[in-house]
């Protein structure tokens, strides 16, 4: 199979390549629609894929993007449209058509093995064969040369019995990509590639990609870094909640337009700040260069006044869950300094943090937020019972009695609708579950209270209700941080918007001066 | 309060009642079935006395064992520290130490610090108590054979066998004493104290309890101390009934010890579980060898029933257990 392929290559290399452009599309999706139960997630998309190009895939989280693409892998069916393919037509792709129509996909999570070797990871599922004496082998011969083609192809520097545990990141990725240009992939869909790479990693990637689309392959770009998209893409298809806005040539864009384009909606929603409130020199919070100790986020410092609240925007991975966890005392950091009501903090673990005053409402409610065979009631007062307690927070014993207190008082306050306090936590919904968690640190009497993502997955009503009781703890003097990736939450919730982009402070906004499109600027530049 | 918490009592449905009460029944059910198959010799004073004192180093094992499953790990040395112990203290009385002072330092201390060694070899390497513990069982048996020259140690003080040993107003065995209070120690930890909550929570969801405050390694290594002390518990009282400490005792013993857990109701994966229902396990282990003994079958088919009844335990609260956590 690969042979063919090479030979197919030497043919491409050999002049025809300008031709290839605008020839038949290699695959096309006219007029797509996608409703799920309740939703509609994509309206009316068109999307084609030229040969030799780059067509860059651009839209916020929740754009549609992965539900396009999860059409084209033939994972979903369209609604509605019609999928094109070489020239024909089908209702949809099932995973075989995708996959005999040359189409491949690289996720952002890596699908590479790291217990066996590069060809074997090139080769798995599809292992060749020789036969000896009637019994057929795994024949590791001629998989180790194709290998090699293939990696020398691509321009990586291992040999093809390297452990894939051994590689780095962008290495594994070309693995993946060496395993698409092995089975003779005509479009190759590349999720959000440089999500973790360096600038250095960055460059070499697309000097592969440019050679893919030398070679006649059509590549599938998706990503929300104007930059990047600008430097790589021919053409570009912008999406915006699950609308089409269309299809042009990179030559006539720039980020500006770009930007316009993927957040252009309106903002809906009641303003909780008031923008021209001046809340004076009383500094609650201050950090000061924070550097991690594996610099996932570098340098930050920032200052939090009484009755502000400080929001953090920017794309996952860019730095903000990451200085959460430093300054909770959950990541190490490799410099860094904290003052909490003008005390200096040494902060070396959550347990420092919670003795400090310091609540994180973490991002992943079920795998860090509460303590799942617990009862709602055993939740409410873990912070207090641990904050109360000397020596690790191992001293003191239960007391039933102040137990029931703090679990009512805390169920007032928050609102948890429960039948009793006993029931538990896992009976509740997403948004009872995070009231719960707001009321443990609530209980433990903090004077800084950390949301990361406080309203995912969480319906309207709770959201609103979330909002007005961080207001309400800024305006009791307590100071709180947002990490939101929802722009319309941070600003109107937020007084103050500091932007990260890999790992560094990229900007900060007052509410006057934040608007969805220079929070996007701000992240992706 | 109380009105309220009345109208809004949740009815209880089946899988409620199993899980409370499913160990007692396990254990009324073979009380029921040796009676009926050997009334004579099954339903005596004397033979309950007997089951009950030999129940009493499974109780005392298990106990400390059900520390290391809370945690959703495992503790497969608690056998090896049971004759390691029981060695370093039939010294220490061979010196001319006094018993007190050697069940003091020779128990008591000395399984704490063998706990301590445990708990600080998983804390520091983060890995697995299974693998830590499995060469800890192996080191403790070495040391064990190279203390003792691999042979019994005597000296051992007549007070403390006929003490320890001994029976309680004449009846009741001195061994099951100390177990159960042992045990009560720890329903009281487990139930009554904060750092007995927060070891639930750091079984239950090792991440949100870090992320909650809790002080995870401390409480890790404290459960390894717990479950050393048991163990050497059990040393004691093995020596002290057998009147002098063998290197190779207690050999598979840790087998029992989480059967016992397990029979127990508790979680394998760590955080649910409770120690009275691990004291009836370690009676329902004892229960069994005693009356499979009685109705005349070889120690090779206790083994088969007692397997058998690990997996039957376990299976049928997986089946009944599991409508509710949904």
């Amino acid at each position: 199979m690969l042979g063919l392929f090479l030979k197919k290559r030497n043919a491409l290399t050999s002049g025809q390549k300008e031709k290839m452009v605008h020839m038949n599309s290699l695959v096309e999706m006219r007029n797509i629609t996608k409703k799920f139960p309740g939703v509609t997630a994509l309206s009316g998309v068109n999307f084609d894929v030229q040969p030799g190009e780059v067509h860059v895939l651009l839209g916020e989280n929740g754009a549609g993007k992965s539900t396009l693409m999860k059409m084209l892998s033939g994972a979903y069916e369209p609604t509605e449209g019609t999928m094109v393919a070489n020239g024909k037509e089908f209702p949809r792709f099932t995973p075989r058509i995708s996959q005999e129509n040359g189409i491949s996909i690289i996720y952002q999570e890596l699908s590479v093995i790291d217990e066996i070797s590069i060809q074997e990871n090139i080769f798995v599922g599809k292992l060749l064969t020789k036969k000896v004496a009637g019994i057929s082998l795994v024949d590791n011969a001629t998989m180790k040369q194709r290998t090699q083609e293939v990696l020398d192809e691509i321009g990586l520097k291992r040999s093809p019995g390297t452990r894939a545990g051994q590689l780095s990141i962008p290495e594994k990725q070309m693995v993946e990509i060496a395993k698409a240009v092995a089975f003779d992939a005509k479009v190759i869909i590349m999720d959000e590639p440089t999500s973790s790479l360096t600038t250095e990693e960055i460059n070499h990637l697309f000097e592969i990609v440019d050679r893919l689309k030398k070679q006649g392959k059509g590549i599938v770009f998706i990503s929300h870094k104007l930059d990047e998209v600008m430097a790589i893409g021919d053409r570009v298809t912008v999406l915006k909640d699950g609308q089409y806005i269309g299809t042009y040539p990179i030559s006539e864009m720039n980020e500006d337009k770009l930007v316009t384009m993927m957040v252009g909606r309106e903002i809906k929603g009641t303003y909780l700040q008031d923008p021209n409130r001046d809340y004076g020199d009383d500094i609650i919070f201050e950090a000061k260069d924070i550097t991690r100790k594996d610099n996932r986020c570098r340098n930050i410092s920032f200052q939090l006044k009484r009755g502000e609240i400080l929001g953090f925007s920017g794309l996952v991975g860019a730095g903000r869950t990451e200085l959460m966890e430093a300054i909770f005392g959950a990541a190490p950091m490799k410099t860094g300094e904290m003052t909490l009501l003008g005390e200096k903090l040494n902060i070396k673990c959550p347990y420092d943090a919670l003795k400090a005053g310091i609540a994180l409402v973490t991002e992943n409610r079920r795998v860090t937020g509460f303590s799942p065979f617990f009862s709602i009631k055993q939740n409410l007062i873990q912070a207090k019972y641990l904050k109360e307690s000397k020596f690790g927070g191992m001293t003191g014993l239960i007391n039933k009695k102040m137990e029931q207190e703090v679990a009512e008082e805390q169920r007032a306050a928050m609102q948890i609708k429960c039948a009793t306090t006993n029931q538990t936590i896992t009976e509740l919904s997403g948004g009872n579950q995070q009231k719960v968690i707001l009321g443990k640190w609530m209980a433990s009497d903090p004077k800084l209270i950390i949301f990361d993502e406080p309203t995912k997955g969480i319906d309207v009503g709770t959201k609103s209700e979330i909002y007005k009781l961080m207001r309400a703890l800024a305006e009791r003097g307590i100071g709180v941080l947002v990490v939101s990736s929802e722009m319309p939450e941070l600003l109107s919730t937020c007084d103050r918007i500091v932007v990260f982009s890999d790992g560094k402070k990229n900007g900060e906004f007052t509410s006057l001066e934040a608007t969805e499109e220079a929070l996007v600027r701000a992240a992706t530049t | 309060m109380s009105k309220q918490t009345q109208t809004v009592k949740p009815k209880k449905t089946f899988s409620d009642y199993w899980s409370s009460y499913s160990t007692v029944a396990i254990l009324v059910l073979m009380l029921i079935v040796f009676s009926a198959l050997k009334p004579s010799a099954f339903l005596s004073t004397n033979n309950f006395v007997k089951i009950i004192e030999q129940s009493s180093i499974t109780i005392l094992l298990a106990c400390g064992e059900f520390f290391g499953i809370i945690l959703g790990g495992i503790d497969l040395s608690v056998s090896s520290t049971m004759a390691l112990s029981g060695v370093v203290c039939a010294k220490l009385m061979l010196a001319g130490w006094p018993p007190v002072l050697a069940v003091l330092v020779g128990i008591i201390l000395f399984g704490a610090v063998v706990g301590a060694i445990n708990g600080s070899l998983i804390n520091l390497t983060n890995l697995p108590p299974f693998i830590i513990t499995l060469g800890t069982q192996a080191i403790f048996r070495g040391f064990t054979y190279i203390l003792s020259d691999a042979r019994s140690v005597s000296g051992i003080s007549t007070g403390f066998m006929q003490f320890v040993g001994g029976k309680l107003g004449g009846v009741v065995p001195m061994p099951i004493v100390i177990a159960l209070i042992v045990a009560l120690i720890l329903i009281f930890f487990t139930t009554k104290t904060r750092a007995g909550r927060n070891i639930y929570a750091l079984g239950g969801n090792p991440s949100s309890a870090y992320y909650a405050g809790i002080t995870t390694k401390r409480h890790q290594l404290l459960c390894f101390v717990i479950s050393g002390v048991c163990a050497s518990l059990a040393g004691m009282v093995n020596i002290a009934r057998l009147g002098s400490a063998e290197p190779n005792a207690g050999t598979g013993y840790e087998t029992y010890a989480i059967a016992s857990v397990i029979i127990g109701g508790a979680s394998f994966f760590g955080g649910q579980g409770v120690v009275w229902k691990v004291v009836i396990g370690g009676l329902i282990i004892g229960v069994i060898n005693n009356g499979l003994n009685m109705v005349g079958l070889s120690s090779y088919y206790q083994q088969i029933a007692m397997g058998a009844l690990i997996i039957l335990a376990v299976t049928l609260d997986r089946f009944f257990g599991a409508s509710k956590d949904k």
